[in-house]
């Protein structure tokens, strides 16, 4: 008897679709051990949902499963559907990625809480409810008693996620798969969730297996990697060797592809994979990764294949530092740094702007924001979801007027919204959105896309002339002209972000909102993008507004970075200004919440407890008092915070002196 | 395309249906000069004859008409007002629905209010009081009439799909490059709604060959001598049970058309879905 929980051997899934099978899991061999955390990485079609659906012998009707899981020495897929059930929920439970759609909204939440431990353990009621209750306490949720009663949508999304995860140790299982259990939730949730995670294991000795594409989320709760990439297992190890010597170019092209504590875009570009994951089909073999690898040398294909690289460490290749093929990476670091910080003057500004949603029941999302745009420099927008950071750009942009307050650009007045804008001005700014599938019309050609603002502000009526713009424009995206007639379904989610781009460009315009342009993108698209972004601001010197919620995207692309809660300006300042101290207590606690990916660095401790103050209410005192950490006193209360200006560009609001 | 055909391949009741209708719509094209009879014409010796009998397929009702040829000659008819009202109810139920989704607030309230009250009143009963004043009808006042009776669901229909694209990014991007209403509504958004209005149009027709003969059964369709499926079912009812075939073969030709429209239409959403 050995001591592994799971052990998978020869693992394949296919699916048979319109045009064939093809392929999700391939070859994957995996075990894991009893209280051991393993993370499984990859970008999205890699397999990785797929692979933990299996496990869980919960796959689509036209899906083949060959191979064995075999979980504490028993064959799972041997096992009758009737069989399976004793293991769901009960030995092996699972967190899923949106826990707003994992809970059931028309049932109270003690009542799905205890439906786990009537079903499995055929407890009465009132023993189930009390067995609730005690996980509640377990995860450290405060009011237990109250939050039964309660239904998921009246608490936040953080809470409703540990209420998942609650649900998952109801029984105490053997194995807990996590499925991107954190990607829908804010920096500040993550952190306190992460946190959970680890002291759950080990108060109940659980194995975890966690399912992320973020590299830094996964070094923080596990002990080993497993690397997959179109279904199949490429590297697995240690976590320090993964992080530290990949072996595979895959791993270390992956893990490069973040922008890290410290990166900014004076200094290097980021590394990005071009391509895609492709899917393959079934019978379709070889080297997985051949076509995006930068370090393929004539007869590395023959030569693939798992092999040993210590004890611990397994990986199909060991291509990673090859030297016989020049080294794209060194590539990176920019010899020189491309300029110095741009002190122009404004050109948007924004004067103590509120934007209040609703008559009856008031909505303060914005409330008396003063802040510029300097031409030709990027001002980055950080904070948690709910901060009124979009509201405030899409404000600028026109969407929405403001409820008091005056936006100028350039000198010109443009609080009025979009209808009443000339088109002179709605050339002049441009607006990036967050999913490029639902900024692009889904019927409409690429050329279509990006010729209409063309045509429409530009005035240019030549078809020819237009198309000739539009193959240039695509170039600069590095997009070829077998685009024009593509429609966005046909592309991925990169190529559909490039065109968004090209159309915002389209017209150089000469400040940019975007709107989280990367968050619903890979890491290795995000690279691609955000290297794309510096580039065209380098090339048409366009200032930028880009409003992030990831701290080490806004420090990698900003000059000037804005920290906002709840409507209001937490901190302002040149980028060095504000991630370095003295900082606001909220820019702090943002910026220990970031999972790091680099094992050595020190990682930060501020937990930040509780949620956004309700935005409806105002708020006499500081917005951020309910949840600081360092108080300094009743007044946080009562009394709005001062000013407090550290440099001539740099300043936060907060009743201390030297904030935190 | 290639996806069409392997979705037909995998559902036989979509190929059923697809070949009734076809069947049909040839009959109605090529029908009436492939039988020996005109629709009009009595057969005086061969009055309620069983099928076969003097080279009537389907027997003569009680006049001696020949039962092919009035099935043929009002497959034509019924055929053709189906269409013009399935058109003409979805053009009106885009433009009704799509301006009260898109402007929303009072225009909205205003617009729903009154298909609501159009919808309190069955649309047969509609039918047949206005074709009941007018006192008959030609093809183009009953597909009128029935059009206008199925506004408020097509109506419905449009204004439902329009919603769900109107908060999309793409339409905020168009209103931020300065396009007017007409150009989002019928450019930007209308090719992104058009799979469901094609269902409902599809369901529509099934729906307004129901009515058509329910409006001849109760007597307010076409005119005589026009042959009217409805009709035929009503005059033929005294001698169902000397003749019963007089009254099965009209019925079967209604349900066999409404059934295969309805697995056609069904072929369609699942064919448009998987496109969204």
């Amino acid at each position: 008897m050995n001591s592994n929980i799971l052990e998978i051997q020869d693992l394949n899934v296919n699916f048979s679709i319109f045009g064939g099978m093809i392929s999700a899991v391939r070859n994957v061999d995996l075990t894991l051990a009893k209280n051991e955390s393993i993370g499984v990485i990859g970008e999205s079609g890699c397999g990785k949902s797929t692979l933990s659906y299996t496990i869980m012998k919960y796959i689509a009707p036209n899906g083949q499963i060959s191979g064995s899981i075999k979980f504490k020495g028993e064959d799972l897929l041997q096992k009758s559907e009737y069989e399976m059930r004793k293991y769901r929920g009960d030995r092996i439970a699972m967190v899923y990625q949106n826990p707003y759609s994992s809970l059931n909204p028309s049932l109270t939440i003690g009542f799905q809480l205890d439906e786990v431990t009537l079903f499995h353990r055929g407890v009465s009621r009132k023993e189930a409810r009390e067995l609730s209750l005690q996980a509640l306490r377990d995860l450290n949720l405060g009011d237990p008693e109250g939050l039964v009663r309660r239904y998921p949508h009246q608490i936040s999304g953080g809470m409703q996620q540990r209420i998942c995860i609650a649900m998952a140790i109801l029984c105490q299982p053997d194995l807990m798969i996590l499925d991107e259990p954190t990607t829908a939730l804010d920096v500040t949730t993550e952190a306190v969730i992460l946190d959970t995670i680890s002291e759950l294991r080990e108060k109940f000795s659980m194995s975890l297996m966690y399912i992320s594409h973020d590299t830094g989320v996964i070094n923080k709760v596990s002990d080993r990697i497993v690397v997959m990439y179109s279904g199949e297992v490429v590297e697995t190890g240690p976590k320090q060797q993964i992080f530290e010597h990949p072996n595979h170019p895959y791993t270390r092209a992956l893990i490069n592809c973040i922008p890290r504590k410290g990166m900014v875009k004076e200094r290097y570009r980021l590394n990005t994979i071009p391509g895609y994951v492709k899917r393959r089909g079934a019978s379709e073999g070889g080297c997985p990764f051949e076509q995006r690898c930068q370090k393929k040398t004539p007869g590395c294909v023959e030569a693939y294949g798992m092999r040993e690289i210590s004890p611990e460490h397994t990986a199909a290749c060991d291509r990673a530092y090859a030297t016989d093929v020049p080294d794209m990476m060194d590539k990176l670091i920019k010899s020189h740094p491309v300029k110095s910080m741009p002190d122009g003057d404004a050109l948007l500004e924004v004067q103590d702007v509120h934007k209040i949603f609703g008559k009856k029941r008031k909505v303060y999302a914005v409330d008396g924001v003063s802040v510029s745009v300097k031409r030709r420099s990027v001002l980055g927008i950080v904070g948690e979801s709910g901060c009124g950071k979009t509201t405030l750009g899409q404000t600028a942009a026109g969407l929405y007027t403001p409820t008091k307050g005056q936006i100028l650009f350039d000198g010109t007045d443009i609080s009025v919204s979009w209808k009443k804008r000339s088109p002179e001005m709605l050339k002049q700014i441009q607006l990036i959105f967050q999913n490029p599938g639902r900024s692009l019309n889904p019927s409409h050609s690429v050329e279509q896309i990006i010729g209409r603002p063309m045509k429409k502000l530009m005035e240019i009526s030549s078809a020819q002339q237009r198309r000739d713009m539009i193959i240039d424009l695509l170039k600069k995206v590095d997009l070829s002209k077998e685009y024009l007639k593509k429609k966005p379904p046909q592309l991925s989610g990169g190529e559909q972000q490039r065109v968004a781009i090209a159309r915002a460009f389209s017209i150089s315009p000469n400040l940019l909102i975007c709107d989280e342009p990367t968050s619903a993108l890979d890491v290795s698209v995000q690279s691609s993008v955000l290297n794309l972004l510096g580039d065209l601001q380098e090339d048409t010197q366009a200032a930028y507004l880009f409003i992030s919620h990831d701290l080490h995207v806004i420090n990698y692309i900003s000059d000037y970075i804005m920290v906002m809660y709840l409507g209001r300006i937490c901190e302002y300042g040149k980028r060095d200004e504000v991630i370095r101290p003295p900082y606001h207590p909220y820019t702090k606690a943002l910026l220990s919440s970031v999972p790091e990916i680099d094992p050595s660095l020190e990682v930060g401790n501020i937990r930040l407890g509780g949620q956004l103050p309700n935005p409806t209410k105002t708020i006499p005192g500081c917005p951020f008092a309910g949840r600081c950490y360092v108080q300094a006193g009743k007044i946080c209360e009562t009394t709005k915070p001062p000013r407090v200006n550290k440099s001539d560009s740099h300043f936060f609001y907060c009743h201390l002196d030297d904030g935190a | 395309m290639k996806y069409i055909l392997y979705q037909l391949k995998r559902s036989p009741l979509a190929i059923l249906g697809i070949a009734i209708l076809l069947f049909w719509i040839f009959l109605a094209i090529f029908g009436p000069s492939l039988t020996p009879f005109t629709h009009t014409e009595m057969d005086s010796l061969h009055q309620m004859a069983a099928p076969g009998v003097n080279n009537h397929v389907l027997g003569t009702d009680s006049l001696g008409r020949d039962l092919l040829t009035r099935i043929i000659v009002g497959s034509r008819s019924i055929l053709t007002v189906a269409l013009l009202t399935s058109i003409a109810s979805t053009f009106f139920g885009i433009i009704v629905g799509f301006s009260a989704g898109y402007f929303g607030g009072a225009i909205d309230r205003a617009v729903l209010r009154m298909l609501d009250i159009m919808m309190a009143i069955p649309p047969l009963v509609l039918a047949m009081v206005v074709l009941g004043v007018l006192g008959g009808s030609s093809i183009m006042s009953l597909s009128l009439i029935v059009s206008i009776a199925f506004i408020p669901a097509t109506a419905r229909v449009s204004r439902g799909s329009l919603l769900t694209c109107k908060s999309s990014e793409y339409v905020d991007a168009a209103r931020i490059r300065g396009e007017s209403h007409l150009y989002i509504m019928f450019v930007e958004i209308l090719p992104n709604t058009i799979g469901p209005i094609i269902v409902e149009a599809t369901a529509r027709f099934a729906y307004s060959i129901m009515m058509v003969a329910s409006l001849g059964f109760l007597g307010v369709g076409l005119q005589p001598p026009t042959p009217d499926w409805g009709m035929m079912v009503i005059e033929n009812r005294p001698i169902i049970t000397d003749a019963p075939w007089a009254v099965f073969y009209p019925a079967l030709a209604i349900a066999s058309l409404v059934i295969s429209i309805s697995l056609f239409s069904d072929f369609v959403s699942k064919v448009l879905i998987h496109e969204q």
